[in-house]
């Protein structure tokens, strides 16, 4: 197997976008492009696409091939467009990352992208039930925000965690998310000010809510040997997991304040590195929802089960405490792109390494490792990918 | 003259766009549990149970997820269960549930779940937040949709028992 880094990274503005699904494709490609001046263009032989529901949103299949077209690509190992809803740009990355680390591909174009916003929102609103089982739970109008509504539900029922704990979570991310100009909402919320702010599922308000947004992300991954010669800073993937336990019907799901399947994805990718939750200086979670990022501390092993509200409360995921957790802002500050919020995790997992990051939200330079981490559909599904400035001397897959 | 293509002012509706299955017993739009929408239909609500290997299956299948049997049989989903999680879409609803805003999701549990029982969500109409708890009773009814047109499908609600 051979190591395998991101050397170069670049992103579009995220928002309500005066854009149309091609031009988000084509302002993030060129931003990517323009940070690996060394690269020639013609020497990407796989390009890799994550993309939810192009067919629902910007009414396109066949989309890999259309990027190969708007950005002047011609691969010829690996062409592919991934779906797994929410986590289609980590899994685009995961697979460029196999591609390369088995030897097939050299230099692969990742870009993550998705044009969410219309006219009428209601209708993106009912493109989001098809990520859970439509035919069963979409009758019941289960969209994001009231299955996550009774995730939190259940957590505090569960776990005491309180509404100020989840509003903390925003908070944070709103800090870090002030000073990112590339993210939707740039504006610092108190927890007074999340709270009170409009209900939309109790006990979720308005901010607790990550946007439904346009943007897309783009990296570039090549095999060590190249990578050395096209950025002085390449950024290791050292590994990366996921797990699904058969769940896209809530029947499936058991207990809803607890993720088996992101447990197991933690534990493997543990094995898979020999290290442990401890070990891991900054992560970008997936923080569709505040509820969602205080599951993903217990369920990473941040902390204990149960301890998630305190964890945030006690400062321990803020920079400088146990583990940074969002240094971008995450999804609560950059809005929700589904395909392209892998990729653009990885870009600041990227610049975060590089130090290119305003030093407000900078985790420093002692950091060795970082994770992301997406859940997808009724959280069924987690991926996790861990980066680090150090490559690995052996890489192993399995655990 | 320009040429020119009039695009008609209404399109009709997609039907599979909409949240309901088509519920055809027959063509290509049928659907191999069409007896779980046959049976709401005379109001009961059912679902598949493993005759090889005794799994209870909801959603109702064709064919065993556990053992891949096709050796099926149509049980009755209990008539009262006891809610588990709940909350009121008041904002963001999808487009068939404009007019019905605020409503309340319920995640119900029926018999000894999960051992021999099944979690399902559903919609409670003419509530208010403060009227559930988690464990509050409640029981399933037959709820009809109407529309697009003369067509006519079921499906189900709760309701406090």
């Amino acid at each position: 197997m051979r190591n395998v880094a991101i050397v170069g990274a670049g992103i579009t503005k995220f928002g309500v976008r005066e854009a149309s699904w091609k031009d988000l494709v084509q302002e993030a490609g060129k931003a990517a492009f323009k940070d690996v001046p060394n690269l020639d263009k013609k020497e990407v032989d796989s390009l890799i696409v994550g993309a939810a529901q192009p067919e629902r949103w910007a009414y396109q299949t066949h989309v890999a091939p259309l990027v190969a077209e708007l950005l002047g690509l011609r691969p010829t190992r690996v062409v592919a467009r991934t779906e797994v809803a929410c986590a289609s740009g980590q899994a685009a990355i995961r697979y460029a990352w196999l591609a390369i680390a088995t030897g097939l591909s050299d230099i692969a174009f990742v870009i993550g992208v998705e044009k969410m916003t219309s006219k009428n929102m209601a209708i993106s609103q009912t493109s989001m039930i098809n990520v859970a089982n439509r035919e069963f739970d979409g009758p019941s109008g289960m969209t994001a925000p009231p299955f996550f509504a009774m995730v939190a539900q259940r957590h505090m029922h569960d776990y005491g965690t309180t509404r100020e704990q989840m509003a903390v979570v925003r908070e944070k991310n709103s800090t870090y998310g002030s000073y990112n100009p590339y993210a939707q909402f740039t504006k610092r919320f108190s927890v007074d000010a999340v709270i009170n702010s409009k209900v939309v599922a109790p006990p979720l308000c308005l901010f607790d809510c990550c946007g439904m947004t346009d943007g897309a992300a783009a990296v570039v991954l090549a095999a060590e040997e190249i990578a050395k010669k096209l950025t002085d800073t390449p950024v290791w993937i050292i590994g990366g997991t996921q797990c699904v336990f058969a769940a896209d019907t809530v029947n499936q799901m058991g207990n809803l304040s607890e993720w088996p399947a992101l447990r197991r994805a933690a534990k493997e990718l543990y094995n898979m590195l020999g290290i442990g939750p401890r070990d891991i200086d900054f992560a970008e979670l997936h923080d569709c929802f505040t509820i969602s990022e205080i599951m993903e501390y217990e369920e990473l092993g941040f902390c204990e089960k149960g301890e998630g509200g305190k964890f945030v409360e006690e400062g321990r995921s803020y920079i400088g405490g146990d583990v940074a957790v969002n240094p971008s802002g995450g999804l609560l500050s950059f809005g929700h792109p589904l395909g392209a919020t892998g990729v653009r995790q990885a870009w600041e997992v990227f610049n975060q390494f590089r130090g290119s990051v305003p030093k407000e939200r900078y985790v420093g330079s002692n950091a060795r490792i970082a994770i992301t981490h997406n859940l997808s559909g009724l959280a069924s599904l987690h991926h996790i990918m861990a980066y680090s400035i150090e490559k690995r001397k052996e890489i192993k897959l399995g655990g | 003259m320009v040429k020119s293509i009039r695009i008609p002012a209404t399109i009709p509706f997609p039907p599979l766009l909409d949240l309901w299955e088509q519920q055809d017993e027959k063509g290509p739009d049928a659907t191999r549990i069409y007896q779980f929408y046959k049976n709401l239909a005379e109001g009961r609500f059912t679902t598949t149970k493993c005759k090889d290997c005794g799994k209870l299956l909801y959603p109702p299948v064709a064919v065993c997820s556990e053992c891949l049997s096709e050796n099926l049989e149509w049980v009755d989903i209990p008539k009262v269960g006891e809610v588990y999680a709940f909350t009121e879409v008041r904002a963001g609803a999808p487009l068939q549930f404009q007019d019905t805003v605020p409503f309340i999701i319920a995640i119900v549990r029926f018999g000894d779940y999960p051992k021999n029982g099944i979690q399902v969500s559903g919609i409670m109409f003419d509530l208010s937040s403060e009227e559930v708890k988690i464990g509050t009773k409640v029981e399933w009814e037959p709820l009809e949709i109407l529309g697009p047109g003369e067509m006519r499908r079921y499906w189900y609600c709760f309701k406090k028992a």
